[in-house]
């Protein structure tokens, strides 16, 4: 074993041989049945059986306000992105995914990636604040190993986490969406638009992309708490501020989004799907832009972490 | 000469624009215990902390067998084991688990048969996979000598190691340190206020104090050879001008009704019977070695 990987397993052992972790990761299984649960005993699915019907009936409304109401290019685009995918389905006879089916449950679960996101949260703000806490960092730090390393298997073994807390996610909506709706309509492909045209996708690929989309996020924020854990030494400190900006920072940003230094903001950048399925927050953003500003924020919390873990003084 | 394993010179530390420690110099030998003895406050942990690379040095350098703890600190440390304070470990995991984490930061992994040995040496083998809660604090300093002996090191780093253990522990601590310094040839330095406890564990000792290192010197010349008797005789004053006239390298002094010398065991008799001849009364007489407290009292109070 490379030094480096024993390092990671240390911080591992440290995280779950704790009570808390387990706590977490059961809640996030427990969410997950509970939604599926709700979604086929309580929720109504409606009637399904002239979706044909509903979708002309959809198009015949969205072409009419694509012609009479004023609306932005981006948004305009989107409409007719949208009635593109509608008779593509009438014609092709695509059903479109129910909510009561094994693919529309999976699809929805991927929105629990906040929870993944947030139990995340909890377990980098702890890294390094709670070896200050506990009073370890002393007998950590005269280790034969440089505090670069150390922090860095402190902040793999946060992915680590925070990779286990999506595979779980992923895997248990799968059993839990066998079990409960059965692999009827598993066939099903995704639809989506580009270049021009409709194209049929696989499902599991459109929700691997899905929760792809959702990690960028769950990395940022995740890197945030790690970065106020590391400076501040409280971990309270870290949950709040990362917790908090997670629920609000998209407000904000959706309230200054008629600014054109909004798009500067860490939270205007962190949804990429409003690039591929969506329109952008303000005008002139592109894809591009964003991943450079999210590369540019994340060099900053890295480098913030790194510098202030490396000089620090510790006493008491 | 032996080589030094700890060479410290010109250490200095100021936070902002206060100057916590002034220039300090020592060397540690293999195979000495080395006490660090100053009053609270004095600067013991603050230098402790910047030996160890716990703390930035702003001016001077510790070098572990040569190795810069600035510049080289992995090789460096690797040669140190060290207790800074109370030893903290990780609560939720056994005294095993523990050992095991810091084996594990190694370069080389420390063996199995390593750890166990270890821990039959600080007497833990019956609750070492209990989990660390439970331990009392006796336990838990002895996990903590454990840690910071695991990889071998050529030098132990302890402050304050009796911090907080009963009468018993306090002893069996000493034991060990002095076992560990003479018969396996490792340098242990280590830091107190407990000037009584440093008497009985070190080979020699620092003095710090505000900063600013005192005096080193070997337990031997710190307590010296010198007796300090108390007399109580009448007339007082004409005993101390007829001793102060004979023997003036008695430096006689009053305090109360009692006449203080200090004189060299073999003199005590000559004394007594040169006063009880010049008529003299004497109603007691009691002598003792000048305790290490007293030097250390003398020492910090003359600054």
């Amino acid at each position: 074993m490379s030094h480096f990987f024993r390092l990671v397993h240390n911080e591992n052992i440290k995280i779950y041989k704790r009570m808390g972790t387990w706590v977490m990761i059961g809640i996030l299984i427990l969410v997950v049945a509970l939604v599926g649960i709700f979604t086929k005993f309580v929720l109504d699915p409606g009637s399904n059986a002239d979706w044909k019907a509903q979708l002309s009936a959809e198009n015949a409304q969205l072409t009419e306000s694509l012609e009479s109401a004023p609306m932005l290019e981006a948004q305009k685009r989107l409409l007719k992105e949208r009635i593109a995918l509608n008779e593509y389905r009438i014609e092709h006879d695509v059903e479109p995914i129910k909510r009561d089916s094994l693919w529309g449950y999976m699809v929805d679960a991927t929105t629990f990636t906040g929870i993944a996101a947030l139990f995340t949260i909890v377990i980098a703000a702890g890294m390094v604040a709670s070896e200050f806490s506990w009073g370890t960092v002393k007998l950590l730090l005269i280790r034969p190993v440089s505090r670069t390393k150390i922090l860095l298997a402190k902040y793999a073994s946060t992915l680590l986490f925070a990779l286990l807390m999506l595979l779980l996610l992923f895997s248990t909506s799968f059993l839990f969406g066998i079990l409960f709706f059965g692999f009827g309509g598993a066939e099903t492909p995704y639809l989506s638009y580009s270049n021009g045209r409709v194209i049929e996708q696989n499902m599991v690929t459109h929700i691997i992309e899905l929760f792809g989309f959702r990690s960028i996020d769950l990395i940022m924020m995740v890197t945030l708490a790690f970065m106020i854990s590391t400076v501040f030494r409280s971990s309270s400190l870290a949950i709040g501020i990362s917790l908090f900006l997670m629920f609000t920072g998209p407000q904000l940003v959706q309230l200054l989004s008629q600014y054109d230094w909004a798009k500067y903001i860490l939270f205007a950048n962190t949804d990429l799907q409003q690039y591929t399925t969506g329109t952008p927050l303000v005008e002139g953003m592109t894809m591009t832009f964003s991943i450079v500003m999210l590369l540019i924020y994340f060099a900053l919390f890295a480098f913030l972490s790194l510098y202030i873990f490396k000089k620090r003084d510790v006493a008491a | 000469m032996k080589k030094p394993i700890v060479e410290i010179k010109n250490l200095k530390k100021v936070i902002g624009d206060k100057t916590i420690i002034h220039g300090i110099s020592m060397e540690v030998f293999p195979g000495e215990v080395f006490g660090f003895l100053g009053p609270n406050g004095a600067g013991k942990t603050t230098t402790i902390r910047m030996m160890v690379g716990l703390m930035g040095i702003t001016e001077g350098q510790v070098l572990f067998n040569g190795f810069s703890i600035e510049k080289n600190f992995e090789k460096a440390i690797s040669h140190v084991g060290g207790i800074i304070e109370n030893p903290e470990m990780y609560k939720f995991l056994s005294g095993y688990d523990n050992l095991l984490q810091y084996a594990r930061m190694v370069p080389v992994p420390v063996k199995k048969e390593r750890i166990n040995e270890i821990v039959k040496l600080v007497g833990l083998e019956k609750r070492i996979h209990e989990k660390v809660k439970g331990y009392s604090l006796g336990m838990r300093q002895r996990l903590g000598l454990a840690q910071a002996l695991l990889h071998s090191p050529s030098l132990l780093i302890l402050d304050e190691p009796t911090n907080g253990l009963d009468p018993a522990g306090i002893r069996e601590i000493r034991t060990y340190i002095r076992k560990i310094a003479h018969e396996e040839g490792i340098a242990v330095f280590v830091s107190s206020h407990m000037l009584s406890e440093m008497q009985l564990m070190c080979d020699r000792i620092g003095i710090i104090q505000e900063g600013h290192l005192v005096s080193v010197e070997s337990v031997g010349d710190f307590v010296g050879d010198k007796v300090n008797t108390v007399i109580e005789v009448e007339p007082i004053e004409k005993a101390r001008a007829f001793v102060e006239k004979t023997l003036p390298e008695l430096n006689p002094k009053i305090n109360g009704n009692e006449l203080l010398v200090s004189a060299s065991r073999e003199k005590v008799p000559a004394l007594v019977k040169a006063l009880a001849e010049n008529e003299f009364n004497i109603y007691k007489i009691s002598s003792g070695n000048k305790t290490l407290e007293e030097k250390f009292l003398e020492m910090t109070e003359g600054k």
